[in-house]
């Protein structure tokens, strides 16, 4: 028979075995998945797991912001016509700064939003149009929206402070000069509001329209998601390697446009090169001629272009930071070009 | 007389209520725990807001990197206040797709595997990291890539023998000055019975320094380094003295107990404290550094000399019994395999603290029972021979740690 002393040495022996013994040894988790998952490595392995794919790389996985409808969405504004015959395009813009959004697969952040999205909406409109942009700032903090381009001191979003919880502020200029803009938030500190995704981008198409041509934007942005100053992801249009695993669908012989801004904050540099194909390339897109024909340019922080290019063969062609530290944090992806007769390759994955 | 009458149908009643008398004792022990229920319940349940400030910040550890073929393996444990999940792994702060096994969902404490595939070099450097859903990405870094030693029969025997160049040849060795103590005069032999004290105090100090040390590098703070190694310990001294008794009441009146008794706690500490040299060099092993390995073998093995001779001078005033001298001997040693498997298996830094920390308290438990020997036989401590043997010991331990 067991003295009390005895009996409580046992329970405590075996209580703190039992402690000791969950915290050394990795958890079983008796609900392990029955079925395997597979993935597939960066050199095409497909490797199998019981446990969960981390793999915001390959994997589809769908996330609150679009950057399919992103990329070739233009709001040109509500137009009407002055009785000078300029065209007056009017736009309403409204800064939150309170959402928590997934910027990629699994991944939380606090977002402050142009109309709820980061990057704001893509502004258009003609050189000499009259913008007048209607600016509401339903958020916690100050904010302003500072257009790059021609305008007046005081329609500049850097001294006129538009303050929080209903703010409103009307921005009104004369589109100019041509070419791709960016615009953003101009309240301090620049690099938080701007990091957390207040920017957006602004074209002027010149009078003369451009040439024909399947247009895109590329906004080429980080998120520093956790505040050491290095940013964690990158992103052509925010949500990392997004295009990679929803290619984007061209055609062959067919004239490609794309607006490129970089809004890369904390790294000095950033940059965007194609495969398969060169383009023409307009700085700031304010000349009509090219200044280059590459296949590789570097952009500084707020530095912007245009790049037209033509594909001559079908196939899978990528683009990418060929700072590879970028590409490898998601700034990396896939144009899928087609003749126009074959099927739509909707979802088309790597691997598959 | 009306009390003791009393007093007595008070008794009587008890004895007959025993077992309800019981519930109400097991009732009594339960109701304050289930009103603090109650009351954290209410304070922090949902619909609360009495504790609704402040920012909660999530914490995972990455405790154990391991290189396989063509894949890298991440032990991490969730050790911040709470539940998180793990979201993206990276290899050198580049994004690599991986799984995550159980899964990816880790409640407090709760730890998983993280498998990376990637084609790694051997010898160089690199960090791995994981990111948790709000974004914070961890890291560990790892100075050198190493295959990780599988336990493959091969290894087994190989970390055995090193086991016991390290344990149990140095300890017998240590045992042969049995004879040389044994024929010392009175306060020469006390003289090194308390040499051993100082020997043993410089093991224990020092196996609580490596627990903290290893807890400081690796634990997260949520461990409480410092604190898991002084609980360990102390458990440890308490659990030892109560075997320590048990073991001398057993061996009854017999003139022998005394001085076997203690020399087999002497064993068993010293044993445990091999454990841990064991894990340190299979720990070394598996993590690539060859040359720290080698180092710590040659240095635990002069070291451990000593230890034999920690165990021989309680038992030198006794009959020579080489069976039991040897079984000493064994008792101390071969734990050094066991450690050397363990390290080079089945690594894990919470362990390795854990093991340090008991080793520490039994040392520490030894030292008593041996001055308290002293004592009874000699009456007081502060004997001259006595106190010279502890500082001699200890410096003895310190020359030899740093000479080696």
């Amino acid at each position: 028979m067991l003295t009390g002393g005895q009996k409580m040495i046992i329970v405590i022996t075996v209580v703190s075995l039992g402690f000791a013994g969950y915290l050394v040894f990795p958890a079983m988790d008796i609900t392990a998945q029955e079925q395997p998952e597979v993935f597939v490595t960066h050199s095409g392995a497909v490797v199998q797991t019981t446990g969960d794919v981390l793999d915001p790389v390959y994997t589809i996985q769908e996330v609150e912001f679009d950057p399919e409808k992103y990329l070739r969405e233009f709001d040109y504004g509500e137009v009407s016509q002055l009785e000078d015959g300029t065209t007056l395009r009017e736009f309403t813009i409204i800064a939150e700064d309170d959402k928590i959004m997934e910027i990629a697969p699994g991944i939380f952040y606090n977002v402050w939003t142009f109309n709820g999205q980061v990057p704001g909406p893509t502004i258009r409109a003609t050189e000499g149009d009259l913008v007048r942009i209607h600016f509401t700032n339903n958020g916690d903090k100050e904010h302003t929206i500072h257009f790059h381009g021609n305008h007046p001191a005081e329609m500049d979003g850097i001294f006129e402070i538009v303050g929080s919880n209903g703010g409103q502020f009307t921005y009104e200029f004369i589109a100019g000069p041509v070419g791709v803009h960016p615009y953003h938030c101009h309240v301090m500190p620049v690099e938080e509001h701007i990091g957390h995704g207040l920017y957006g981008v602004f074209i002027v198409d010149p009078k003369d329209a451009r040439q024909q041509a399947d247009e895109m934007v590329m906004m080429l942005n980080g998120f520093d998601t956790d505040f050491d100053g290095e940013n964690n992801l990158y992103a052509a249009n925010t949500i990392p390697y997004y295009y990679q695993h929803h290619p984007i669908q061209i055609n062959t012989n067919e004239l490609i446009r794309v607006y490129v801004v970089n809004m890369v904050g904390l790294d000095p540099i950033n940059n965007f090169h194609l495969h398969g194909t060169l383009y023409k390339y307009y700085p700031t897109g304010t000349d009509m001629v090219p200044s280059e024909f590459t296949d590789m340019t570097t952009f500084s922080q707020s530095e912007r272009g245009i790049l037209e290019f033509e594909y001559e063969y079908t196939g899978r062609y990528m683009f990418h930071a060929h700072l590879t530290e970028f590409s490898e944090k998601g700034w990396s992806g896939v144009f899928y070009a087609k003749d126009n007769s074959q099927p739509n390759m909707e979802g088309y994955a790597y691997g598959s | 007389m009306q009390k003791i009458i009393l007093n007595q149908t008070w008794k009587g009643m008890l004895m007959e209520v025993k077992r309800s008398s019981r519930t109400k004792t097991a009732v009594s022990v339960v109701v304050p725990f289930i009103l603090l229920a109650v009351m954290i319940g209410y304070v922090f349940g949902p619909g609360s807001e009495l504790i609704s400030f402040g920012v909660v910040i999530p914490e995972i550890s990455i405790e154990k990197v391991e290189f396989v073929d063509s894949e890298i393996i991440a032990t991490v444990r969730n050790t911040g206040p709470i539940a998180v999940d793990i979201v993206m792994a990276d290899i050198n702060d580049r994004i690599y797709p991986a799984a995550i096994e159980p899964d990816k969902h880790l409640e407090r404490f709760e730890s998983a595997i993280v498998r990376i595939p990637f084609e790694w070099n051997e010898g160089e450097p690199y960090a791995v990291g994981l990111t948790i859903d709000d974004g914070t990405r961890f890291e560990k870094q790892v100075d050198v890539a190493a295959p990780s030693i599988q336990p493959t029969v091969e290894m087994i025997t190989y970390f055995a023998i090193i086991g016991t160049y390290v344990g149990i040849i140095p300890v017998m060795i240590g045992l042969l000055w049995f004879p040389f103590i044994s024929k010392l005069s009175r306060s020469k032999y006390k003289f090194f019975l308390a040499l051993t004290v100082g020997l043993l105090l410089f093991l224990g100090i020092s196996a609580a320094e490596e627990a903290i040390e290893i807890s400081s590098e690796n634990l997260s703070d949520v461990f409480n380094g410092v604190l898991l190694v002084a609980t360990v310990a102390i458990v440890s001294f308490l659990a030892l003295n109560f075997v320590g008794e048990k073991l001398k009441k057993r061996a009854g009146a017999s003139k022998l107990a005394g001085p076997i008794a203690i020399a087999l706690m002497i064993a068993i500490g010293i044993g445990l404290h091999n454990f841990g040299e064991g894990l340190a060099i299979g720990a070394a092993i598996v993590l690539g550094e060859a040359a720290l390995g080698a180092f710590l073998i040659v240095g635990f093995a002069l070291h451990n000399t000593t230890e034999g001779f920690a165990i021989a001078a309680p038992m030198a005033r006794t009959k020579l019994m080489i069976g039991r001298l040897a079984a000493m001997g064994m008792i101390a040693g071969v734990p050094a395999i066991f450690g050397a498997w363990v390290g080079g298996f089945v690594y894990s830094p919470l362990a390795a603290v854990i093991f340090l920390a008991i080793g520490a308290g039994a040392i520490f438990q030894v030292i008593v029972t041996i001055m308290r020997w002293i004592q009874n036989e000699e009456g007081k401590l502060s004997n001259s021979s006595v106190l010279a043997g502890i500082a001699i010991g200890m410096i003895i331990m310190y020359i030899t740690s740093i000479l080696v």
